[in-house]
């Protein structure tokens, strides 16, 4: 971020910028920016709070009066939290229930029977949040096409998509990305879904679903690829760090 | 959160160990008083228009964002998995603040929304941007933007 300030007001376009790593800024020493005590992925503090969000644009534009730099200067308010989650749970109480596995099936069949069945299970759910609030962030997939990029890797088939220049490592991260992003939206629209922090919400997806399951399954098949974007999307780009 | 300090391994050594570009000086360009400033947001999120070219790599590259994008047409293909997503699915404004620039030129605050906004994704390697940055600046220029907000995630 701080080098894309340098590069623009080296020709001629002045910058302001939000920081979220005081310690990269301070290194990179962009001409304006705003260190912000916020975590990675909320620069603006608090989602549906205009109010905050203005004030933490203002902060940073008001650097725009320096009359010399560089300018970093921190935000001096933490943001406010509207979390039904107290600090002691850990993991979200998702009003969400599964079916069972069925016995007869293989190990790997159990696994992908497990998460269609969630994606059957959550997809009302999304329908209905998403004709609530007209909006998706799921990118490129639709959940079932999603899902089935997933299992189709682990089953050994081609998942590339040509025709779009899609690489077989790209598409699994975009799927992969888009289930997340599924399962976020479908969850908090069920009946009684309070919104949990990022944190509840991790813990859940990746401890509590099929669908976190399977994505850590394909990150050990990734490790034995010999495509090296396979590879490095198994080991980077798919669990997040720590899970 | 983003204090480092408040992180868990290993994500915190991962990004207090990033590297980071050198530059000898800061460059240092002024404009007009901030109520007659034109803005411009630049993402590093990895966001673009729904149907244009996902992210694909570490490219450095750049994608265009018109400001009349809706916020359903808004996704966001960053390649790395350890920030948080859910508080953009909620609000698109808390990455991409297009409402609230609007607010701030219709009171006055700034003079105007640029007509064309912009995304990195910012886990490229920032030399692969340089040229991209160049040449981002002259279609900045074009809309005659003299104050880019760039915005991290």
């Amino acid at each position: 971020m701080g080098a894309l300030a340098h590069y623009l007001e080296a020709k001629g376009i002045p910058t302001t910028q939000i920081s979220l790593i005081y310690e990269h800024t301070e290194a990179i020493r962009p001409p304006r920016a705003l260190w912000v005590p916020f975590e990675l992925g909320r620069p603006l503090g608090v989602p549906d709070d205009a109010a905050f969000q203005r004030k933490v644009i203002l902060a940073a534009l008001s650097l725009f009066a320096a009359e010399k730099g560089p300018v970093l200067e921190a935000f001096p308010e933490e943001a406010p939290v509207f979390s039904e989650n107290t600090a002691e749970e850990d993991t979200w109480a998702c009003p969400v229930g599964f079916s069972p596995p069925r016995e007869e099936e293989t190990d790997l069949e159990a696994r992908i029977q497990a998460l269609m069945r969630e994606v059957a299970e959550l997809r009302p759910w999304y329908d209905m949040g998403l004709e609530k609030r007209g909006r998706t962030a799921m990118a490129d997939f639709d959940p079932e096409t999603a899902a089935g990029v997933l299992c189709d890797y682990l089953c050994g088939k081609d998942i590339g998509i040509p025709e779009k220049e899609i690489s077989p490592a790209v598409a699994l991260r975009l799927a992969a990305q888009d289930l997340k992003s599924f399962y976020f939206e479908a969850a908090i629209s069920r009946p009684g879904a309070k919104t949990p922090d990022s944190k509840a919400f991790t813990n859940w997806y990746w401890t509590q679903t099929a669908a976190g399951q399977i994505l850590k399954d394909i990150r050990e098949k990734c490790a034995n690829e010999e495509d090296r974007d396979l590879q490095m999307a198994g080991k980077m780009f798919l669990v997040p760090m720590g899970q | 959160m983003a204090r480092l300090s408040d992180m868990n391994e290993p994500q915190r050594s991962h990004i207090a160990n990033l590297p980071c570009p050198h530059f000898d000086k800061t460059p240092w360009t002024t404009g007009p008083e901030l109520s007659r400033r034109r803005v411009a947001i630049i993402s590093t999120a990895g966001l673009h228009r729904r149907g244009d070219r996902p992210f694909g790599g570490m490219d450095g590259d750049y994608r265009v964002i018109p400001g009349d994008t809706s916020a359903n047409d808004l996704v966001m293909t960053h390649i790395s998995t350890n920030f948080d997503r859910t508080g953009f699915q909620q609000d698109a404004n808390l990455i991409f603040p297009i409402d609230r620039l609007r607010e701030l030129a219709d009171e006055g605050v700034i003079g105007s929304v640029a007509d064309f906004h912009y995304s990195f994704m910012g886990a490229a390697d920032p030399s692969n941007m340089a040229s991209h940055a160049e040449n981002l600046a002259l279609l900045l220029s074009g809309d005659n933007v003299d104050a880019a907000f760039l915005v991290p995630v």
